[in-house]
């Protein structure tokens, strides 16, 4: 039995309303020998997301430098639908990111983007491995502006200024903000990493945002009768207990 | 044997300090009362001595010193008409012959003096003469330590025009509408032409601001190719005298600046406010543009920025001024610079 393929669909991102046209032109000029089909375009990551978690693409012409949310995070919430799309990244010029495509051996696209090296890249994007979300971080020095997470069908962006803490139980995060909590599917290394500016570790299972810490408690352990230090947050009435070894935070934020 | 310049040469002009700027005639009077001082606590025993040996000296050389600065003021086009060495020689002539005009003029007031006055003569000619020469060794080498910014401001201008951002996403936008807009497409790859012709040709003399103002708006024509709405510029030019001169390449980089840290990471985009306008002998500059509040941390390319104020600082001394205001989520320059008219053709 042969399969007919479908046409592919491809959603385009770009900040810049020409930099979108000249892709869909190559793209209509490319559909003669290669069945596919514009889905969308946004001109943002945040809008892409929207639209991307309503109808799906198998491929995604992803721009760099955006305002708002750049490529990269893009690619990093799109990751985390049930269906991931495939993803090209274009880009005029971005030292730093052409570092670590090369590093990573990344397919990218360089503006102006030639017919030809579209074609070739959307022919071979198939038979190519999705991007891992760790790949993805290592292009840019920048950390993500929000978390993600998939719920009922669609991506929910936390904003990283109002996490709280963040929790590590079991195999997933507990990212708590001051209205709910979510769980991520993250390493708490990984994220410590992303967002040292932010947070600070206080126990081997928790980092907690540095702007938030209100104050400290000494409290009594009631097995051993010995007391050790918690922290309180700004609009939350859980005290997170502070490891022995991270006790220094206290005469630092004290 | 061929005469052979070598490329250093060639780059370097030397010219005679402006003597009707601010900054180089008070450069002049600290110098000179600060070598006064200096003479007076070498010849002193006592506080008290300190004090009537610079009156002394004073009697003659405040006088002598203002006399030049004035005759140095009134015959300053013509010294700038002379090549560097012949100027410098009549700055030299010119000061050793106010002091001697001046002691002689002096009589009675000078009188203890003039017992041995051929020493005295000779001694005052010497001196004015070092003086001078000094001060003009000075203000080569101030020149010189500066002058770098003029030519750094060439390969940046150039460099800049060329920054791969700019060149290839405006290639690309172009690129984008040449087939829905052909003749759109035409005008920006004129004005992308004009863009580096200028670059290319400057040559540091000050140009007509509204050549200045013509560059910067073709500039802002292929942003607004690739940004759309969300590159708004307003333009306050009522108050600028037709006849003003600015240095060239100063708009534009600014400009630059500003849409690339400015109105490109906002999503809705945002406002560049410019205005020049000229305020008695002072032509005035202020750019305005909005920011991104978080994530300020952005480190840019203060490159630019900081040519310009060099440039600024070499060509008009203390009469130019530049400072920044960096608010949470706004940034702003504001250039003050004298009022050089261009000569009439």
């Amino acid at each position: 039995m042969s399969v007919v393929e479908l046409p592919l669909t491809v959603f385009v991102v770009d900040d810049e309303p020409p930099a979108r046209n000249r892709l869909k032109e190559l793209l209509s000029d490319c559909s003669d020998q290669l069945p596919l089909t514009v889905v969308g375009e946004a001109g943002n990551g945040r809008e892409a997301l929207a639209k991307l978690s309503e109808a799906s693409a198998d491929l995604v012409l992803i721009d760099i430098r955006m305002p708002q949310m750049d490529g990269i995070e893009l690619a990093q919430h799109l990751n985390k639908l049930p269906k991931p799309p495939l993803i090209i990244f274009t880009t005029a010029y971005d030292s730093y990111a052409l570092k670590a495509f090369e590093l990573h051996a990344i397919d990218y696209l360089l503006k102006p983007i030639r017919l030809r090296r579209l074609f070739e890249a959307i022919t071979h994007v198939r038979s190519t491995i999705p991007l891992r979300t760790e790949e993805l971080q290592e292009l840019t020095p920048e950390p993500r502006k929000n978390l993600s997470i998939h719920e009922r069908g669609k991506i929910h962006l936390i904003p990283i200024e109002e996490v709280l803490y963040l929790r590590a139980e079991l195999k997933y995060i507990t990212v708590r903000t001051a209205q709910r909590d979510f769980l991520i599917e993250e390493s708490l290394t990984a994220l410590e990493k992303e967002f040292a500016s932010r947070f600070i570790r206080i126990h081997r299972n928790c980092l907690v945002a540095k702007d938030e810490i209100e104050g400290f408690e000494k409290v009594a352990d009631d097995e051993d009768g010995e007391s050790h230090w918690t922290v309180k947050l700004r609009g939350l009435d859980e005290m997170l207990p502070i490891s022995r070894r991270q006790q220094s935070i206290v005469k630092e934020f004290g | 044997m061929p005469k052979t310049q070598s490329i250093n040469q060639n780059l370097q002009n030397d010219t005679l300090p402006n003597f009707r700027n601010m900054g180089v005639i008070l450069r002049i009077v600290l110098s000179v009362n600060v070598a006064v001082v200096l003479a007076a606590l070498a010849e002193s025993g006592s506080w008290q001595d300190i004090a009537q040996h610079m009156i002394d000296v004073s009697g003659l050389l405040q006088p002598v010193l203002l006399s030049n600065l004035l005759l140095l003021f009134a015959v300053d086009p013509l010294l700038a008409r002379l090549d560097y060495w012949k100027g410098a020689a009549a700055v030299l002539m010119l000061s050793a012959g106010v002091t001697q005009a001046i002691y002689h003029l002096g009589g009675e007031l000078y009188a203890p003096r003039i017992e041995s006055s051929l020493y005295y003569e000779w001694r005052n000619i010497a001196l004015s003469a070092s003086v001078a020469a000094l001060l003009l060794a000075y203000f080569r080498l101030r020149a010189r330590s500066l002058s770098p910014a003029l030519q750094a401001s060439r390969l940046q201008a150039l460099h800049a025009r060329i920054r791969p951002h700019f060149l290839f996403n405006s290639i690309n936008a172009v690129l984008g509408i040449v087939r829905a807009d052909p003749k759109r497409a035409e005008t920006a790859l004129e004005d992308m032409s004009d863009l580096f012709r200028m670059a290319m040709a400057h040559s540091g003399e000050m140009v007509p601001a509204r050549h200045e103002v013509a560059l910067a708006q073709q500039y802002l024509a292929l942003e607004q190719l690739r940004l759309g709405d969300r590159l708004k510029v307003n333009w306050h030019l009522e108050a600028l005298p037709e006849d003003a001169l600015l240095p060239p390449l100063i708009l534009q980089p600014l400009l630059e600046n500003a849409v690339y840290h400015g109105i490109e990471p906002l999503t809705g985009g945002g406002l560049i406010d410019v205005r020049m306008y000229r305020s008695g002998n002072e032509i005035h500059l202020e750019m305005y543009n909005p920011r991104q509040e978080q994530g300020s941390h952005h480190v840019g390319n203060k490159m630019a920025l900081t040519n310009i104020r060099e440039r600024l600082a070499l060509q008009f001394d203390i009469e130019a001024s530049y400072t920044v205001e960096s608010g949470n989520d706004f940034y702003r320059i504001h250039i003050m610079l004298p009022y050089v008219r261009e000569e009439p053709q």
